[in-house]
């Protein structure tokens, strides 16, 4: 239209130009068509046209050039099922690439209330297709005026097929990740589990999710399950058989709890952990329940005489004592208005050995107390026994330690009352004692010796380590650690029976019983932590409940299962400790 | 002139014909594979699923828990106890061999012989046809 305005001035410029027909031809056309010139008329004509194709033609490339740049934006749309939003989470594989968990994958179904023209209809046919769907629920969802709402996700092949069949508009399916976990309960706390949409919300799976996948998810670029696999420190194998004997003894001593923890000693890698009672990260709801913590990491405990490792420790390194010092144990040591006295009372002086294998507290106690309360608080925080452990897991828990620390402190924490740390925490400070003094974060990933060494700090001198192996093998070839001497992988360990603390006072009744040992104890690979939780008394234990009656066998089983696994090999007739280990540190 | 005009005219027209025809040809033959590659990133895709879904059956019919149930229902099996394993290096040497070598036949190895020379009946020995 415009190019006819445009035209129409020349048209008035020029009326003269053209006049070579009779007038009477001209006066019939300008009745006609009015006194309009011919030419420019057939001009603007043209112009029209031209503009007009030229329209067209533009249309077809911009569309052209639309599709180009979407160019299969009809195939998306074909499918039945829709891929949902990026949920895909990597698969978690064990050490030796076994898989601990997956993705498979799941139709949801939903609706689009506005496309749907029934409401009663669809509710009906829907909920005799899926009968534990709420009727009244489900008709408010879709009368609702939203654009989407979800009706059940990860329903089965099956109901999706009769969904299908029901023909409802509206009703749709989306296909969805859902995290599945083959060993149901076996890994539970260390791994973790997600929620609905398949974000980790604890365990490893937390881990993963802080460590970048969020970010691919938010990008939207993690739906492919082509991700590369995570693989962790844990064996799937040594983890069933610790696990299996803890269940054992958790039902023969009765205990309220029982846990169970396999640390390689040269890298600080988990190898396995337990947690009794547990639940099946399928079924996450178990998780809630306060007395599933994993009590491994998130729990605080005074871990009774396994400390008492650490205090001779102390001493041995700071060169106050050696392994031949002798100290008085004849009598309870006073303190103010307590009074120390020892489970296995000897009523003589004894030598550090001594003190170590009948686990004297008047022999540790005085032993922390000639180090000084100074020197034994800045020992501690040096083996990490006072700040907060941080592992991959996002769980972990504070020690307890005393605001006051005064020389009673002293005293009762060298025997490991009065300070509660995550067992955990403990395990990483043995591992330093029997490696050679290194001081290694403890970690449930993959890691090799160089990369361990690379991190860890040297706490004590490797004399100490030395020292402190001699006197863990001895206390399994004399003291309370004998049940758990399996013949072949000369075991050593430390017994720690702790009273619980009942409405502010000790219990007497109910303990808190813990085993460390060490596998080899000439040149240690392994640490394995036993904890049982209030054990009862048996005619077999003949009454007893310390360490010894039940930590101790437990271990000894849970080592003579696993140690073919972790490829200890068996050696016999090897030589008692003072001969083997103790010959070199004298050298 | 105007001939050479229409020639040039009727070789555009021809020309714009074989370009349009050729233009869809391709254009037809690109949908088609489009379509395939859509339909096998498809099938890759359910293939993949599969695998995942076999996978996960696979590590829960492996589960250790599971394996012991079975070995203790319907096998007589213990766990192995340390004086079970040993190491190759202590392996004693392989004992010497006592099966005698098989006996030499006797006409074998004559016959075998490079100086075998056989008399026989028939026919004459060398020194007799001198």
């Amino acid at each position: 239209m415009s190019a006819i305005e445009a035209n129409a001035p020349n048209v008035a410029a020029v009326p003269a130009v053209v006049s070579a027909e009779p007038w009477r031809r001209r006066a019939m056309r300008t009745l006609l068509y009015g006194n309009v010139d011919r030419n420019a008329k057939a001009r603007a004509r043209v112009g029209l046209a031209i503009l007009a194709f030229a329209a067209v033609y533009t249309v077809i490339a911009a569309r052209l050039v639309m599709f180009a740049v979407a160019p299969e934006s009809h195939f998306v749309r074909r499918g039945v099922v829709r891929d949902a939003v990026a949920t895909a989470r990597p698969d978690i594989l064990d050490r030796d690439g076994l898989i601990l968990a997956t993705d498979v994958r799941a139709p949801s179904l939903f609706a689009e209330p506005r496309k749907i023209i029934d409401v009663d209809e669809a509710t009906e046919l829907l909920t005799a297709v899926l009968p534990d769907l709420d009727a009244t629920e489900l008709r408010e969802r879709l009368a609702s005026k939203r654009g989407f709402v979800w009706l059940k996700r990860e329903i089965t092949p099956k109901q999706r097929q009769e969904i299908y069949r029901l023909g409802l508009p509206g009703v749709g399916f989306l296909a969805e990740n859902k995290r599945v976990y083959p060993n149901s309960a076996e890994v539970s706390h260390l791994i973790g589990h997600v929620n609905i949409d398949n974000q980790g919300i604890a365990g490893m799976e937390k881990w993963v999710d802080g460590h970048g996948l969020q970010a691919l998810h938010l990008a939207g670029l993690a739906t492919d399950r082509l991700q590369k696999p995570i693989e962790l420190a844990v064996d799937l194998r040594v983890q069933h058989a610790l696990r299996d004997e803890l269940i054992f003894a958790a039902t023969k001593y009765k205990v309220k709890a029982a846990a169970g923890l396999v640390s390689d000693v040269n890298t600080g890698e988990i190898v396995a952990m337990v947690s009794l009672p547990d639940y099946d990260p399928n079924n996450p709801k178990q998780a809630n329940d306060p007395t599933r913590i994993n009590r491994l990491t998130t729990g605080v405990f005074e871990l009774g005489s396994t400390f008492k490792a650490l205090t001779i420790a102390m001493a041995l390194d700071a060169g106050k004592i050696t392994l031949n010092s002798s100290f008085d144990a004849r009598v309870p040591l006073r303190y103010g208005r307590f009074a120390i006295h020892d489970y296995h009372a000897q009523h003589r002086v004894l030598t550090v050995p001594e003190i170590f294998t009948y686990s004297s507290n008047i022999g540790t106690a005085r032993i922390a107390l000639a180090m000084g309360v100074e020197h034994h608080k800045w020992f501690l925080r040096k083996m990490g026994q006072l700040d907060r452990l941080r592992t991959e897991l996002p769980e972990s828990a504070e020690p307890l330690v005393p605001k006051r620390w005064g020389e009673l402190n002293t005293v009762t924490i060298a025997f490991g009352h009065g300070l509660s740390v995550a067992p955990l925490q403990a395990v990483e400070g043995i591992n330093a004692l029997v490696n050679g003094g290194l001081l290694i974060p403890p970690t449930f990933l993959k890691r090799t010796a160089e990369e361990a060494r690379a991190l860890a700090t040297q706490v004590v001198k490797p004399s100490t380590s030395d020292k402190m192996r001699y006197l863990m093998r001895l206390n399994a070839e004399k003291g309370s650690a004998r049940q758990a001497d399996v013949p072949g992988y000369y075991v050593g360990g430390k017994t720690g029976t702790s009273e619980k603390v009942v409405n502010g006072r000790y219990s007497k009744t109910k303990v808190l019983n813990t085993f460390t040992a060490i596998l080899p104890a000439d040149k240690p690979r392994y640490q394995l932590l036993i904890m049982l939780d209030e054990p009862q008394a048996l005619p077999e234990t003949h009454g007893f409940t310390t360490s010894g009656w039940n930590a101790v066998p437990t271990a000894g089983k849970v080592i003579a299962r696993i140690a073919p696994m972790l490829g200890v090999l068996p050696r016999f007739d090897l030589p008692p400790a003072d001969q083997l280990i103790l010959a070199k540190v004298r050298q | 002139m105007r001939m050479i005009l229409r020639i040039l005219n009727v070789c555009v027209v021809v020309s714009l014909v074989v370009a349009a025809a050729y233009v869809y040809e391709i254009k037809f033959e690109s949908t088609l594979r489009a379509e395939r590659v859509a339909k096998m990133g498809g099938d890759i895709r359910r293939e993949r699923d599969a695998i995942a879904a076999l996978r996960a059956e696979w590590a829960t019919l492996d589960n250790p828990a599971r394996i012991q149930g079975l070995v203790r229902r319907h096998l007589p099996l213990r766990p192995a106890e340390a004086t079970q394993y040993d190491q190759l290096d202590r392996l004693p040497e392989r004992p010497p061999v006592i099966v005698q070598p098989p006996p030499v036949d006797a006409i074998a190895a004559v016959i075998n012989s490079p100086d075998f020379n056989p008399l026989t009946g028939s026919v004459l020995s060398q020194t007799e046809r001198r």
